[in-house]
């Protein structure tokens, strides 16, 4: 296995792709940064109006940490998109050029070919999630400096700048959970489809739908709270004004079930599968 | 050793293969002739295990790790990467040596340059051809499957290409089974020649059993082949610098002394065996 991973990984590395991947992030990241700058003046203005008559607001609010949480956002459609494109193509790329026959014609398990690609894909998917985070930390507080954060979330949320800045890193942590269980789903559907464009398509779709479906009640609270769809902003609970890490903690356990359960129902199909 | 025995195979387009049965003892080289479509890359996925069949089986005599290397279709490269990543990439996975001692080994044994350091996309097909059969020679098969590896090659290539599956046959004592729409190339390397059409092997033989029995004609090359009186007891069709001699293989050795003797000089004379023949005469 361990060979299999080096050889992914050398792969990926080589690959011009990740890095056209990686520039794409930070080129939507820094277009997100700017539009998040004259976004938060309006809805600071906005959120803060009538509090303004009444209470005094010391500082400035529109910091690093409300830029990075208005990027943590606007990322999280984005970023699974871009995610699902470059993993995918760990498997249909294969296919295409015919290496996947070349590799399961040498004395390699089928199991474990495909177990090394999902690991390697959740392996580039905390890469490029650290990157992000990384680059946003630099850029927002450099630009923006530190301060309290204001969330909208049903209400008015204050937190203190160290408060805040605790609550976006275990958001990003939660946030890279959603990101592995999406470039997994999306691994999974290149095993069914193999084609590319296919594959993109599916996988686009589902990420539309999981986003369709986070807003619908399904009426049975089981499926309200356990249904995958339901899970994937489980990030957003870390800005709620009393933490139930309880539930933050159950959520992101199932949704790495469910990731689990694709990787294998994946793995399952390509051991079943004839190549070619 | 590898060994089909009554391998069938359905799509929901059809069948595929029916009862196909196939050997290719060490050292030999057998060829599979079929037209496009016929089966012979249902057959090939389904002897190196790609493949399931639907019914009969796959018997390879082998304690190897990897009993069976082959290419089919064509050889799947990691295009963006070199042949000596390539190289590194396929033997790594299966633990096979990856020193540059071992990599440049195996590229020199199929002939390609150590000098080449540009990503395999700027190969000729014959270079990809000949990584193809390296990758497939990693970890040291006993069976070598190639599924028409002659197929876009320049005829240099070709004839490079017939020396390598050659020489792997004969010092490596490889069981090659390889196949093609090319009667001329597959004739002119294999001991054993099956033919297969619509999922069925429909004539087997060895290579000079088949030629003999079922050639017709003769294409001869020589200079005022018009003028020769010889040629004037036969059927002949004449090009413009050969001409085809429709006669029975055992006429050939008194044809070209006649010609000889009218001091016509003769440079080749090649059997013009068609793969329409083969199966015709099957059938």
């Amino acid at each position: 296995m361990r060979l299999l991973l080096s050889a992914e990984l050398l792969k990926l590395v080589k690959q011009s792709k990740t890095y056209y991947a990686l520039g794409s992030i930070m080129v939507i990241e820094t277009l997100i940064l700017i539009t998040a700058y004259f976004q938060g003046s309006t809805i600071l203005d906005l959120l803060l109006d009538n509090l303004k008559q009444s209470f005094y607001f010391e500082g400035t609010l529109l910091n690093g940490n409300l830029i990075m949480y208005i990027v943590l956002n606007s990322l999280w459609f984005n970023v699974p998109l871009i995610l699902m494109i470059v993993t995918s193509g760990i498997v249909t790329d294969e296919y295409k050029d015919g290496t996947m026959q070349t590799l399961m014609l040498q004395a390699v398990d089928k199991w474990k070919v495909i177990t090394a690609k999902y690991i390697v894909a959740v392996l580039f998917t905390l890469l490029v999630i650290g990157f992000m985070m990384l680059t946003t930390f630099i850029l927002s507080y450099s630009i923006f400096g530190s301060g309290d954060l204001v969330v909208y979330i049903n209400t008015l949320n204050f937190f203190e700048a160290d408060d805040a800045f605790h609550r976006i890193c275990w958001a990003f942590a939660s946030g890279a959970l959603t990101m592995i269980f999406y470039c997994v789903a999306s691994m999974t559907l290149a095993i069914f489809i193999r084609e590319a464009a296919k594959t993109w398509i599916a996988a686009a779709l589902f990420l539309i739908i999981t986003t369709l479906l986070l807003k619908v009640d399904f009426v049975v609270p089981v499926i309200n709270t356990y249904f995958f769809p339901k899970l994937i902003d489980t990030w957003q609970q870390l800005f709620y004004y009393r933490l139930d890490w309880n539930q933050i903690f159950i959520n992101n356990a199932i949704l790495i079930l469910y990731t689990l359960l694709f990787a294998a129902a994946g793995t399952y199909v390509f051991h079943k599968k004839d190549i070619g | 050793m590898l060994t089909g025995t009554n391998l069938s195979k359905s799509y929901s387009s059809g069948k595929a293969l029916d009862n196909v049965s196939i050997h290719i003892p060490p050292g030999q080289i057998c060829g599979l002739l079929g037209r496009n479509g016929a089966g012979k890359t249902t057959l090939f996925k389904i002897l190196c295990g790609l493949v399931k069949p639907d019914q009969g089986q796959v018997i390879i005599n082998s304690k190897r790790s990897k009993p069976v290397g082959g290419i089919i279709e064509r050889p799947g490269l990691y295009n963006f990467l070199n042949a000596y990543d390539n190289i590194r990439i396929f033997a790594g996975i299966q633990g096979a040596p990856t020193n540059k001692h071992a990599i440049e080994q195996t590229l020199l044994k199929v002939g390609l340059p150590l000098d080449r350091k540009d990503p395999v996309r700027n190969f000729s097909l014959g270079m990809k051809q000949r990584l193809g059969i390296a990758i497939a020679l990693i970890n040291d098969p006993e069976c070598l499957v190639l599924d028409e590896p002659f197929s876009g090659l320049d005829p240099i290539g070709v004839a490079s290409l017939i020396s390598l599956i050659r020489k792997l046959a004969e010092e490596e004592n490889i069981a090659i089974l390889l196949s093609s729409h090319m009667m001329g190339e597959i004739s002119k390397c294999c001991h054993f020649l099956y033919v297969i059409e619509k999922g069925e092997i429909v004539n087997s033989g060895t290579t000079n059993e088949l030629i003999n029995a079922h050639i017709t004609s003769f294409s001869i090359t020589a200079s005022n082949l018009s003028s020769a009186d010889t040629l004037k007891k036969y059927e002949v069709e004449i090009g413009t610098n050969d001409a085809r001699v429709v006669c029975e293989a055992a006429d050939i050795p008194a044809l070209l002394t006649e010609l000889l003797r009218e001091g016509i000089q003769v440079t080749a004379c090649t059997p013009v065996l068609t793969l329409e023949q083969l199966i015709k005469k099957a059938n």
